[in-house]
């Protein structure tokens, strides 16, 4: 065999090893400070999946994290409540996060937060699972939700740092300013501010015009996440919990409702799901104050909000 | 309540996913393979592809690159093989046939090969948009278009494959190229898989002689063709796919945005689509150099440009150079009065806007950047003259320089980016707000990803472009040094790459 071959395979198995090894020492590293976290959103998440004991989960994107004050809900109905919605996620997410809770317990009741869209098609929804790879080595339930991102996912699982890709700036200021971040309320962390009415003019003007401009696509459904919504709602009703399918409250009603319609629907073919829709509501709408931008309530919007959804829950 | 349409996704990532994969049955499962660049996929394929031309004598190798390049193009739709033989078939014989023929025959096996392969492009790229175009005038003037739509889509790669072929048989009929006889090597040549689906769009005198040539493994070729597939790897996964995520939030729903942020998903949109396209011919080239073989470089740090002519013969080379040599020189040139000059540029620059694509948004992107360049020419005495009345150094005139071609060429990307042309013009009305809070997308995490991947991109070409003799990393004598900063490279793509095997924007062409 040519001299330069061995040289290249031997100089290719060393380098490989040194990349192995280094993979280890870093992915090791990251997953200790990972899992070593007490605040913030990456904590929530481990706390939601390994800890959670409480009677009420909620579920949802980031409209469930800053809506839903388990505080009030558990005072009002005397039961323990945890919020394990998760910034930018959608229902992909919120049956992930169903199954692995519900390899360890079931709640009594579940209150999933949910909007028109995350009916919308798009691939975003599925990628965005990828925040779940660092618990793959503990959670096998997650392969099939984690694999929708990639056949080869579990390829690329064999790196130890690559469930931590895009993660490290988040880690390394939770890491860092560890004293600084505001710890969550039982999963809830709520936003200040409020918006102004000029705010509020400017998104009308921009929802009309979206409105206008997607008034075709409004009736293209994602297949897919509209079967995960279904096997989020089938499981709670094999279990026979008590499940809330909640639209919180919108600043602005928003003009296409179709894909609305469809998850009402759907939620009432479960006997023990109602469907409670607050998205029209008056006490809500075009209350810029109670919002701290145009898609969250601000901390006092949320409580208001908590507190109004309690005799629907009762 | 409302008829829905169960649909995956939308048609266009409907569109795009079939035509990037195709299913195979392999012990029981279904696996869906996608040959792009930066999929597991082809890490396989390149393995085995490169193990096996190493292992094989030099007499087979054109065998198994020709089958390999086949296999490469299936992966996406394997039915549209027959159109790539169908183009190959022609110019073959056209190449033999015209260097034998003389006089008007000559010229008429060219212009029949020509029209064979321009006649593929229009019937599979252009044909609905020249309907659509026709269907819109009849409505105008009160009749209905008679003329059927095509359902097909569009054959990947397609316009950069056969411009690869009208350069042979061009070159042939210009005699600066011998006919190839051999119709497995001429066949390799248009579809030799590193640059079959997205260039560099190589000429017969550079790469047919190499298809012939006997290469030996080399051991500093296959580590320096390594090290620019990283380097490729680098611009697609950790800069052109992060800062897509920004881009797409905004151009996707353009009436949402105001100016701050379509001002900075456009200037983010100018390096995603560099790293994106250089990336691939990074890959490519580095690809083909494993193999021994020599690629045309296609970019050259293009947004340190001074000028916009100086920025087109650092973009997309392969493209420029092929419409400078086929199109620009053959109409003349500068060889004719200046408003023949103007209006052969304008030309060159209209057809390079059809050529991207079926759509008035590259016209207009075309149209702008021809429009830039008379403007370069008829206004660079008086802008040197300017510079030097107001003592300008010549070290801040480059760098204003270098900000306004930026400026404009990402302006011009507004139009080559934007769905519709009312989208493009939404996009623009928009920028009247800017100075407005920016909208952050994903949140402050992802924005930090795009700053990080462009101060690292800026590094490295900043290095490239002034310093070329200095911090050389890779050449380093101490191989710990070179290996230190190889892992440190692979790690960051690792960490900050985006992994979701977003497809290479250049395929739609």
């Amino acid at each position: 065999m040519n001299q330069s071959v061995v040289v290249f395979i031997k100089r290719l198995f060393l380098f490989m090893a040194l990349l192995i090894v280094a993979d280890n020492i870093i992915g090791y590293g990251l997953e200790t400070i990972y899992f070593g976290q007490k605040k913030g959103q990456f904590a929530q998440t481990t706390f939601s999946i390994d800890n959670t004991t409480q009677d009420i989960l909620i579920f949802g994107s980031s409209r469930a994290v800053r809506h839903y004050s388990p505080n009030v809900l558990s005072k009002a109905l005397n039961m323990s409540c945890y919020n394990v919605g998760r910034d930018a996620q959608s229902l992909p997410y919120y049956a992930a996060m169903q199954e692995a809770i519900f390899t360890r317990y079931k709640p009594k009741m579940i209150i999933v937060d949910v909007n028109n869209w995350e009916l919308a098609p798009g691939e975003a929804k599925y990628e965005k699972l990828s925040i779940l790879l660092p618990y793959y080595r503990h959670h096998p339930e997650l392969a099939p939700y984690l694999k929708q991102s990639g056949q080869w996912e579990g390829i690329k699982l064999l790196s130890r740092t690559y469930p931590y890709n895009s993660s490290l700036f988040i880690l390394a200021y939770n890491f860092l300013f560890a004293n600084k971040l505001i710890a969550d309320e039982h999963g809830f962390a709520p936003l200040t501010g409020k918006m102004t009415s000029a705010m509020l003019d400017d998104y009308a003007s921009r929802l009309k015009l979206n409105s206008q401009a997607s008034a075709e696509s409004d009736k293209i459904i994602d297949r897919k996440a509209l079967n995960y919504y279904r096997q989020f709602l089938a499981n709670t009703n094999t279990h026979n919990i008590k499940t809330y399918v909640v639209i919180s409250p919108k600043v602005l009603k928003e003009p296409l409702d179709a894909r609305n319609k469809l998850l009402k629907k759907i939620a009432q073919e479960y006997p023990n799901v109602k469907f409670i829709d607050f998205s029209d509501d008056k006490d809500y709408n075009m209350m810029y104050g109670k919002f701290a931008d145009v898609f969250h309530l601000n901390n006092e919007g949320a409580e208001e909000f908590t507190r109004d959804l309690i005799p629907f829950l009762n | 309540m409302p008829q829905f349409c169960l649909e995956q996704e939308s048609f266009f990532a409907f569109k795009i996913n079939y035509l990037l994969t195709s299913d195979y049955y392999i012990f029981g499962t279904v696996y869906t393979f996608c040959m792009l660049f930066n999929s597991i996929d082809f890490a396989f394929y390149f393995i085995i592809v490169t193990v096996a031309y190493f292992l094989l004598p030099h007499r087979y190798r054109w065998i198994l690159l020709l089958s390999a390049s086949c296999y490469f193009y299936m992966a996406f739709v394997p039915i549209y093989i027959l159109i790539l033989g169908f183009t190959i078939v022609i110019d073959y014989f056209a190449g033999i046939y015209i260097e034998k023929a003389e006089g008007k025959k000559r010229k008429m096996l060219l212009i029949c090969s020509l029209i064979a392969n321009i006649g593929v492009l229009v019937v599979f790229k252009y044909y609905n948009f020249l309907n659509e175009s026709l269907g819109y005038m009849l409505n105008n003037a009160g009749y209905q278009n008679p003329v059927p739509y095509l359902s097909i889509l569009l054959p990947i790669g397609l316009s950069f494959h056969t411009f690869q072929a009208m350069s042979y048989t061009i070159e042939v009929y210009r005699g600066n190229q011998k006919a190839e006889q051999h119709f497995g090597i001429y066949s390799l040549y248009v579809m030799f898989y590193p640059q079959l689906v997205a260039g560099p769009i190589e000429r017969p005198q550079n790469i047919l002689s190499q298809m012939h040539a006997k290469h030996e493994f080399d051991y500093n070729r296959v580590v320096s063709g390594l090290q620019l597939m990283l380097w490729g790897f680098f611009k697609k996964l950790v800069v052109a796919d992060r800062l897509s995520i920004y881009v797409n939030s905004i151009y996707g729903h353009p009436e949402l945005h105001n100016g701050s942020s379509v001002a900075i998903a456009s200037l983010f949109f100018a390096i995603q689509i560099y790293c994106d396209f250089s990336g691939y011919s990074d890959i490519a080239i580095g690809c083909a150099r494993i193999m021994g073989y020599d690629l045309m470089i296609n970019f050259r740090r293009p947004y340190f440009s001074k000028s916009i002519s100086e920025f087109w013969s650092r973009w997309h080379i392969s493209l420029s150079t092929w419409f400078r040599d086929y199109l620009y020189i053959p109409l003349g040139g500068n060889r004719v009065p200046k408003y023949r000059v103007y209006l052969n540029l304008m030309i060159v620059f209209l057809v390079s806007g059809i050529w991207h694509g079926a759509n008035y948004t590259f016209i207009l992107w075309g149209a702008l950047h021809g429009f830039y360049l008379l403007c370069g020419l008829q206004f660079n005495k008086l802008r040197s003259g300017f510079t030097h009345r107001l003592h300008i150094s010549s070290r801040v005139n480059n760098l204003l320089s270098i900000v306004l071609t930026i400026i404009l060429v990402t302006f011009a990307w507004i139009f080559f980016r934007a769905t519709s042309i009312k989208d493009a013009f939404t996009l623009v009305t928009n920028l009247k707000t800017i100075g407005q809070v920016p909208f952050l997308g994903d949140g402050i995490s992802n924005m930090a990803h795009c700053v990080l991947a462009i101060a690292l991109l800026f590094m490295v070409e900043y290095k490239m472009e002034y310093l070329s003799d200095r911090f050389n990393l890779l050449t380093h004598k101490i191989i710990w040094v070179r290996w230190s900063f190889l892992v440190i490279s692979v790690f960051v793509i690792l960490l900050f790459g985006v992994f979701s095997g977003g497809q290479f924007i250049y395929f739609q062409f």
